[in-house]
């Protein structure tokens, strides 16, 4: 639905009428925390209206399932990008205002091997979206060629899920290098991929931030 | 394409940054892959002889070409670099002497290829380094002559980075380059920068080999043009990474190679501590994983490749981390 959505489709943007359930369903708010951010990304990429229904089943999902003490920076990074894209269906404006929570951290993004960074990072493509500032892209947005050196290594091993999430990043990153091909790359990976809905959506993601750029 | 501004050999900069926080290698481990390597080498140099009795033909004759070009390549590499140490020079003049006295027969072996085909680039390419060091044969120098004068030489089809190849080896030699570098290179997969990601194994080697012609083998690292590094510098470590996590030592070799050709070279500790344990203690290096069991008269054709090159990277890389190690940081 997600991605139909994306590629323009699937008017109007209706995730719990798409599946026939109700916005309290533990299964469908179980699923809204996979997409994560996502479940908004026709929202906040293409501009599309949420039904009052959707935004209160990601209301739910993201009350029930505060990140706990302690939990891994994806997790946390992951309810970050809920509220904060929560926060933008409903006030249109395009930063977050998470009130006083600290922002969970970004180090490892400097300090881990480029391998390791995008393995991560890819895991939080949802939040790659344009003009969603945050501390977790300003990090990213310093290490651009080391993320492009992962985008390869993901290409090579044939691994489509990480290599989209991290050409997801890329396209949100300024200093991206020419050479990289970034563009023929997320074809191949559509190509090759898209039999998984999850590498669909994080392709179509990309093209909609590049497309966006560009024009 | 534009050339890097000319640096002194003697004083090219300090290795840059290293990917990943792991201490900077040691110059003693790079050093004794190259000693082994060499060991190796000298102690089975027979294998490289063809057979040239009335028996033998042409064909046999012809597949011994390649492992005694490359002998000939890397022993001048050796030669050149003189890093390796007194003990190991020697190794290497009575290799080198040995390579041109007996497996090539003074040259003749060469004359005799170019008789039967004159338009083969095989012999010059062979002839070259040794010429650099002081071997002759006219006669395999005057059938080079005669032809490169021939629009037919210049004409022969071959893959873009062997054009490359030969364009230096004929300036090296003293004639005109059939096709001026630059332009050869720009020919190749590596002068076009492409999609990284494209990077499969023959491109690979087709990569290596065009550093290692526009380099004269590492002699000028400073020739590589300034496009061409930038983009190495970039994706290098990819495929460094990438050929080290399948074990494919005799790739990984050659990017070694070309890491150490660069102006900022890494000299990658993980790669280079895969590679190292990689050897086996006789000083042979795998091709891939590890050599079949067998001794050293069966497996010289697997092993001869990836030993040349373990020794050719050694000395490369030796030479840039003593470099670094002499010259001051910025």
């Amino acid at each position: 639905m997600v991605v139909l959505a994306l590629r323009g489709g699937g008017d109007p943007f209706d995730l719990l009428g798409s599946v026939l359930s109700r916005s309290d369903d533990p299964a469908t708010v179980a699923a809204v925390r996979v997409l994560g951010a996502d479940a908004f990304a026709p929202c906040t990429l293409r501009g599309k209206t949420p039904t009052d229904a959707d935004v209160a089943l990601v209301e739910g999902a993201v009350g029930a399932f505060p990140p706990k003490p302690g939990a891994s920076s994806a997790s946390a990074w992951s309810h970050w990008g809920m509220r904060a894209a929560l926060h933008r269906v409903r006030t249109g404006a395009p930063g977050p205002d998470l009130g006083p929570e600290p922002d969970p951290e970004t180090g490892w993004v400097a300090s881990e091997p480029w391998q390791r960074m995008t393995h991560q990072l890819s895991q939080l493509a949802a939040l790659a979206v344009p003009g969603l500032p945050s501390p977790l892209a300003a990090a990213v947005a310093k290490r651009p060629v080391d993320l492009a050196r992962g985008f390869v290594r993901a290409v090579r091993r044939r691994d489509w899920l990480q290599a989209a999430g991290a050409g997801r990043w890329l396209a949100v990153t300024e200093g991206v290098p020419a050479s990289l091909g970034l563009d023929g790359g997320l074809d191949l990976i559509h190509h090759m991929g898209a039999a998984d809905a999850r590498v669909a959506l994080q392709v179509r993601a990309a093209q909609l931030a590049r497309e966006g750029a560009s024009g | 394409m534009t050339s890097r501004p000319s640096s002194s050999p003697t004083s090219p900069p300090p290795p840059g940054p290293l990917a990943t926080s792991a201490p900077p290698i040691s110059p003693q481990l790079l050093h004794r892959v190259g000693a082994g390597a060499l060991e190796w080498l000298a102690a089975n140099r027979t294998h490289f002889r063809a057979r040239t009795d009335a028996s033998t033909s042409a064909l046999e004759i012809g597949e011994r070409f390649k492992p005694i070009g490359e002998l000939a390549v890397i022993g001048k590499v050796l030669f050149r670099e003189g890093v390796a140490g007194s003990q190991q020079s020697a190794i290497i003049r009575k290799l080198l002497d040995y390579a041109w006295r007996e497996v090539l027969d003074g040259g003749e072996l060469l004359a005799w290829l170019q008789r039967r085909e004159p338009l083969s680039p095989i012999p010059l390419e062979l002839y070259v380094p040794f010429q650099e060091l002081g071997y002759r044969n006219q006669e395999v120098e005057g059938r080079a002559r005669l032809a490169r004068g021939l629009t037919s030489w210049t004409a022969l089809e071959m893959a873009p980075n062997r054009r490359l190849g030969l364009a230096r080896v004929e300036i090296r030699a003293g004639l005109p380059p059939s096709i001026e570098v630059a332009e050869a290179a720009r020919r190749t997969w590596l002068g076009r920068t492409p999609e990284p990601w494209t990077a499969v194994y023959h491109i690979a080697y087709d990569v290596t080999h065009t550093v290692f012609h526009l380099t004269d083998w590492g002699e000028h690292p400073e020739a590589l043009p300034t496009d061409i590094a930038d983009y190495l510098e970039l994706w290098l470590p990819v495929w460094i990474e990438d050929w080290a996590s399948v074990e494919h030592w005799d790739l990984l070799g050659e990017l070694l190679v070309v890491d150490a050709c660069l102006p900022r070279p890494t000299l990658d500790p993980a790669a280079w501590q895969l590679y190292a344990a990689a050897q086996q203690p006789d000083g042979a290096m795998p091709v891939q994983r590890t050599l079949p069991p067998g001794d050293p008269a069966d497996t010289f054709d697997l092993a001869y490749h990836p030993t040349l090159v373990a020794a050719f990277a050694s000395v490369m890389a030796t030479s840039r981390a003593m470099t670094a190690l002499t010259v001051p940081q910025p």
